[in-house]
């Protein structure tokens, strides 16, 4: 499957992205998820960004908390509109998961 | 075009969740794709009218009312609000309310269907 | 003539959050959604309980007793009865030190046929490719 997944969280408790073994997988970090994709600890960055996805970061979400495509960490996290996931949806990925 | 349906079961205040929910329908619905939003549990929160806006508080009355009438079809599962004290006589108009069978039914057709749980 | 599959998969323990129930009440509405569909039409609903989600499927709770509230138990007994798929993960069984006789598997009492099947993360994960939608709780 072509699978999509949200991440909303910042501090996961749930290993359902380690278990899932989809074709295709997208990471949309929305909500406080998208700290992953800014945030370092100790230097480090988010073990989230070490999966084999494609990775987006909501830019709303972003700016919200107070930040912006320049604190994004990695240059494969690709910041995105709502209507930039709506097409992601439709026309790359066939099943979604909110975790 | 193709038909999104989502289902939030999340708060309306407390979370952003219907905050994202019905921002992805309006983005969906302006890519001419039909959305049907189900809200249950604590998301049939968004279905009660005249709640009062404050800035502190997430509050989605106009921008949901803005999209029914362009056809965003919300549906609160009647159940769900009844246990919280939400009754058919303060529910926002243009806000249905059936039980829980409704989302499955919408998702029967659904393109996608993004499934957004509770807290 | 037409099925669209639905995969519940609950990932949290009960009782504190209101999802597993809610995913096992609606996985339940799969017996009464053909008002809205055409004749021939079905949905399906198959359920998986993973990660902390196996907690929920303990038996011996006694929510009516300490809450008044319907137990999760009580849920997956019913949709044995109705005869939906109930999957468990045996992985996360095995994490927790947990084993079948720890767990609802049938529910005689309630003229259920089917019992819960225990199964290694890789039939679940089977089961979700073949789902049309997920939903995870």
């Amino acid at each position: 499957m072509k699978l999509v997944t949200f991440v909303s969280d910042y501090k996961m408790t749930v290993d359902t992205l380690d278990r899932l073994k989809p074709e295709k997988l997208g990471i949309i970090l929305v909500q406080n998820g998208v700290y992953h994709a800014t945030t370092k600890e100790n230097g480090k960055p988010s073990s989230m960004l070490n999966y084999s996805a494609n990775y987006y970061v909501l830019q709303e979400d972003l700016e919200t908390r107070g930040l912006s495509a320049a604190n994004v960490i990695d240059s494969k996290v690709k910041v995105i509109k709502f209507g930039d996931i709506v097409d992601l949806m439709f026309n790359e990925y066939d099943k979604t998961a909110w975790l | 075009m193709g038909k999104l349906t989502i289902g939030c079961f999340a708060s309306l205040v407390g979370s952003t969740n219907l905050d994202f929910a019905v921002k992805l329908s309006a983005a969906a619905m302006e890519k001419g794709h039909k959305v049907d939003l189900w809200v249950s549990g604590n998301g049939t929160m968004i279905s009660i009218k005249d709640q009062r806006a404050f800035k502190d508080y997430s509050s989605l009355e106009k921008p949901l009312k803005e999209l029914m009438a362009k056809g965003l079809n919300v549906t609160a599962c009647e159940a769900c609000a009844e246990s919280r004290g939400y009754h058919a006589d303060h529910t926002l108009e243009g806000v249905k309310r059936f039980s829980m069978d409704w989302y499955l039914g919408s998702a029967f057709d659904a393109d996608r269907l993004l499934h957004i749980g509770g807290e | 003539m037409a099925t669209t599959k639905l995969g519940f998969v609950v990932t949290r323990p009960g009782y504190k959050s209101e999802n597993p129930k809610l995913a096992l009440t609606h996985a339940i509405a799969s017996q009464s959604v053909e008002i809205y569909l055409k004749d021939g039409d079905i949905v399906t609903a198959d359920i998986a309980f993973v990660g902390d989600g196996v907690l929920n499927c303990l038996k011996d709770q006694k929510a009516v007793e300490n809450y008044d509230l319907n137990s999760t138990e009580s849920h997956i007994k019913m949709s044995l009865l109705l005869d939906l798929n109930v999957l468990v993960c045996r992985e996360d069984l095995d994490r927790f030190g947990l084993s079948e006789k720890d767990i609802v598997i049938d529910a005689p009492e309630f003229g259920a046929e089917v019992e819960v099947k225990v199964v290694p993360y890789s039939e679940i994960s089977q089961m979700m490719e073949e789902m049309n939608h997920l939903l995870f709780f």
